[in-house]
């Protein structure tokens, strides 16, 4: 097992640093310049030129990233060229802000994608069943701005439930969350309902109800487990994306995360956060991959058994 | 259901109403963060406005735009037009209690001149006698900027420029404390109205009055501003009573007319144009700028397309630094533009290409614009980019023609002529336009003092430039604030940094 862990790891050593030299690659290639970012409009030439020399912007492009690499090696992302600080320490505030969101945005999806998956196995074909269906699939197709913004309208503008937008207690982070999960909560919902169906046409299953169990036990301790690995499944993908930084979401709830974080820099070609950013976004994305892969191990036996036959 | 809803997700909580008002802090949208509180980094509006609050100058801008004394009591000006005399206020104290010195304010220039500080800004203090030097790091200090005693400085200029004390005003040259200069991006220095308590990048800058200010303390306690990137964010939110002032978009106006709120309008000096390359074909032929100028029906698209909110331009100068009649040489006259398009000999008319940078408000007003050129035979393609790929364009000079619009730095006619049309800037970051004539007028009016003399000159210029045609000439923008009901004497100022919300009142009740 640990052994396997160290081996995923070092997989990934390869995929940092592609993921390095693509995004470094990236921002010489597209067009635009920071120094225009920074000047404002009464600039003179000399201080065009300072700046550049500041920030070895004048330096052929190999030698940047051989710098560039080598401080990241040190643990050194750099300093932003619009405000001065550097690169971890900006990451790191926004960080905890995208987590949280993120937390809070999957336990939705779970909670809601889940229980509403099992209610519509119950009775497949049902009115209810349908109607379920049918959200699920409103709540994969309607586009995360838009959901964003008739949250806010009605819960926060006409009902005046809950603050519209904004950042604090616990009452900012439930639109937000809401919209963030929706998607997630709407494909898992259609996930577990066909994998519930799957597994209850099984003959376990019949066994286990004509041993006269009652339904709920048949459905709760011999057919929901079956459900956790898709569950993980999507978790996966969907919250290591969660974990770089939402755009949308963030930009319409006023959410300081790591979305507006790496948008922002973006826009203004603040070249180390851009990097900095990425990189951090990529080593999540690899992260949570790895935790992943590591739990279906651990809730499924005949994944252990096959990993430990390999070896 | 909706009451059983309700009352889980209240339950849910267990902070809250969000219909409590909180009267003791104003609250306020901004579309994207600042920079940090540096005054030497302060080149964007936002920025510079968060300096205003937090610091102080040796002059400052009233919501009128008069120029009104700061941190200096009084001042003149000798009678050559070189040298400013301040006389300094000695009962200044910065926010922790130091006392603000003659000694600050010269360390404060100096910083934004020191080559180490690397200030995008050198602009506003580089014609100060040895300035110049001590940029490039020949000398320690600014030879023009000299204490006389405890309370008064002179600052010596190596010509006269009357544009100068309107400098002084700038975000840039705002007054630090000396001993304090470690992390300004972070860490305000100031001795401004308001006190910096906290801020939350791209969430929240919040601010504690200054209960001591000398100019008078804010008569609000707080003041919040929100970090909310969304146009239909603030608007949601200013509906939900959780804004108190919201600035309209354009396209809102007609949404928000009849709604329950105070209106306010403000002429700001913003100057929309579209800059055409004066130094290549095609638009090096002025019958071609002529033409684009006669071909556009600004009064229909200021009408339909924008409710009304702009008034129409006679060049680049805003109306209200002009003396006598204002009247656009350019009035909507297709026949024109088409005799003109024959003169420069596009008989069949011509294809080219509009640069603009993102921002969806004015598409509607590009498009009209683009028909109008298309109804003489002018075909105009429109390219979008982002701001910064387009500004990096034309600062390259790259686009023939682009859409931009000019801020005023301070209110005067002089900031719509030097920094547009001068061939110094003209020619190395906007639309490559040089004429002798025109360098010549715009250079006697920075020397000139305010006088009719100098008045008259800036219509001149005006005029002259109008009549060159390197831009079309479009409109000065109206601004529309709303605010709630519980919002008294806030009134919005042309100038971005004369706002300081020290006379906004929040209350129940008229």
């Amino acid at each position: 097992m640990i052994r396997y862990f160290i081996n995923r790891l070092l997989q990934a050593i390869p995929v940092l640093f592609g993921v390095i030299i693509i995004t470094f690659i990236l921002m010489y290639v597209i067009p635009g310049d920071p120094v225009v970012s920074m000047v404002g409009e009464r600039y003179s030439e000399e201080t065009i030129q300072r700046l550049r020399e500041e920030m070895h912007l004048n330096d052929p492009v190999p030698i940047q990233f051989i710098r560039y690499v080598g401080n990241v090696l040190k643990g050194d992302f750099g300093k932003s060229f619009i405000t001065g600080e550097p690169v971890t320490v900006t990451i790191m505030e926004k960080f905890p802000n995208t987590m949280m969101l993120a937390v809070v945005a999957m336990i939705f999806a779970v909670l809601i994608g889940v229980s509403l998956g099992m209610i519509s196995s119950i009775s497949p074909g049902s009115i209810l069943d349908r109607g379920i269906m049918i959200l699920a699939l409103a709540g994969i197709s309607a586009p995360v701005f838009w959901v964003g913004l008739i949250l806010v309208l009605v819960v926060g503008v006409m009902l005046q439930w809950l603050p519209p937008t904004g950042f604090g207690g616990i009452e900012y982070i439930i639109l937000p969350a809401l919209t963030l999960g929706l998607r997630s909560a709407a494909y898992l919902a259609r996930l577990t309902r066909s994998t519930m169906l799957e597994v209850l046409s099984q003959d376990y299953i019949r066994t286990a109800r004509s041993k006269g169990l009652p339904e709920w036990k048949v459905f709760l301790k011999h057919a929901f487990p079956n459900t956790l690995i898709p569950v993980i499944t999507v978790i996966g993908t969907d919250f290591g994306s969660y974990l770089s930084g939402a755009v949308l979401t963030e930009s319409i709830f006023g959410w300081p995360g790591m979305g507006r974080l790496a948008l922002e820099a973006i826009l203004k070609r603040d070249f180390p956060v851009i990097q900095g950013t990425v990189l951090f976004m990529a080593v999540m994305f690899v992260m949570v991959n790895v935790i992943v892969d590591l739990l279906y191990g651990v809730i499924d036996p005949r994944i252990r058994m096959e990993r430990t036959g390999k070896q | 259901m909706l009451n059983a809803l309700r009352v889980l997700i209240l339950s849910l909580l267990l902070a809250g109403c969000t219909k409590d008002i909180d009267y003791q802090t104003l609250t306020i949208p901004y579309s994207t963060d600042i920079r940090g509180f540096d005054p030497a980094f302060a080149t964007d509006l936002r920025t510079g406005k968060v300096v205003s609050l937090l610091y102080d100058n040796l002059v400052r801008f009233d919501l009128d735009m008069n120029l009104v004394p700061g941190a200096a009591k009084r001042w003149s000006v000798s009678a050559n037009g070189r040298k400013y005399t301040f006389i300094i206020r000695n009962n200044i104290r910065f926010h922790n209690g130091d006392l603000l010195t003659v000694d600050d304010i010269i360390v404060s220039f100096e910083r934004i001149l020191n080559p180490q500080t690397s200030s995008p800004q050198t602009w506003l203090l580089d014609r100060i006698t040895g300035a110049k030097e001590y940029l490039q790091g020949y000398t320690d200090s600014v030879r023009g900027l000299t204490v006389i005693n405890d309370s008064t400085l002179t600052i010596e200029l190596d010509e006269p420029f009357s544009p100068f004390i309107q400098y002084l005003a700038m975000p840039a040259t705002a007054i630090i404390n000396k001993n304090e200069m470690e992390h300004l991006t972070n860490i305000p220095a100031g001795s401004g109205p308001w006190k910096l308590d906290k801020w939350e990048r791209d969430g929240e800058i919040l601010f504690t009055r200054n209960k001591d200010y000398w100019d008078g303390s804010p008569k609000i306690e707080h003041l919040r501003i929100r970090i909310l990137s969304e146009i239909m964010t603030q608007s949601a939110e200013f509906e939900a009573g959780s804004l108190d002032i919201y600035e309209v978009p354009k396209g809102e106006l007609e949404y928000w007319r009849d709604k329950n709120y105070n209106k306010k309008e403000v002429n700001e000096l913003i100057l929309r144009y579209v800059g055409m390359n004066c130094s290549r074909p095609p638009f090096d032929n002025i019958y071609l700028r002529k033409a684009m100028n006669y071909a556009v029906d600004r009064e229909k698209i200021i009408h339909i397309l924008l409710n009304g909110s702009a008034t129409i331009t006679s060049g680049p100068v805003p109306p209200r630094f002009l003396t006598g009649e204002v009247r656009t040489q350019y009035e909507y006259n297709p026949g024109k533009a088409i005799d003109l398009l024959k003169k420069a000999g596009y008989k069949n008319g011509l294809n080219t290409e509009l640069y603009v940078a993102g921002g969806s408000e004015m598409f509607h007003v590009l498009e009209a614009l683009q028909s109008d050129w298309a109804a003489v035979g002018i075909n105009v393609e429109i390219k979008r980019s982002d701001w910064n790929v387009f500004k990096t364009a034309v600062r390259e000079g790259k686009p023939d023609l682009y859409y931009l619009d000019w801020y005023a730095d301070y209110p005067d006619g002089e900031n719509f002529l030097y920094p547009l049309f001068h061939s110094k800037e003209s020619m190395t970051k906007r639309n490559r336009f040089s004429d002798p004539d025109v360098d010549a007028i715009i250079e006697k009016i920075q020397q000139l003092p305010d006088n009719a003399e100098r008045q008259n000159l800036i219509v001149e210029a005006n005029n002259m430039i109008a009549d060159k045609a390197p831009w079309v000439f479009l409109w000065h923008s109206k601004t529309t604030y709303l605010t709630q009901k519980w919002i008294g004497g806030f009134r919005p100022s042309p100038i971005f940094n004369a706002q300081r919300y020290t006379l906004v009142t929040k209350q129940i009740g008229p």
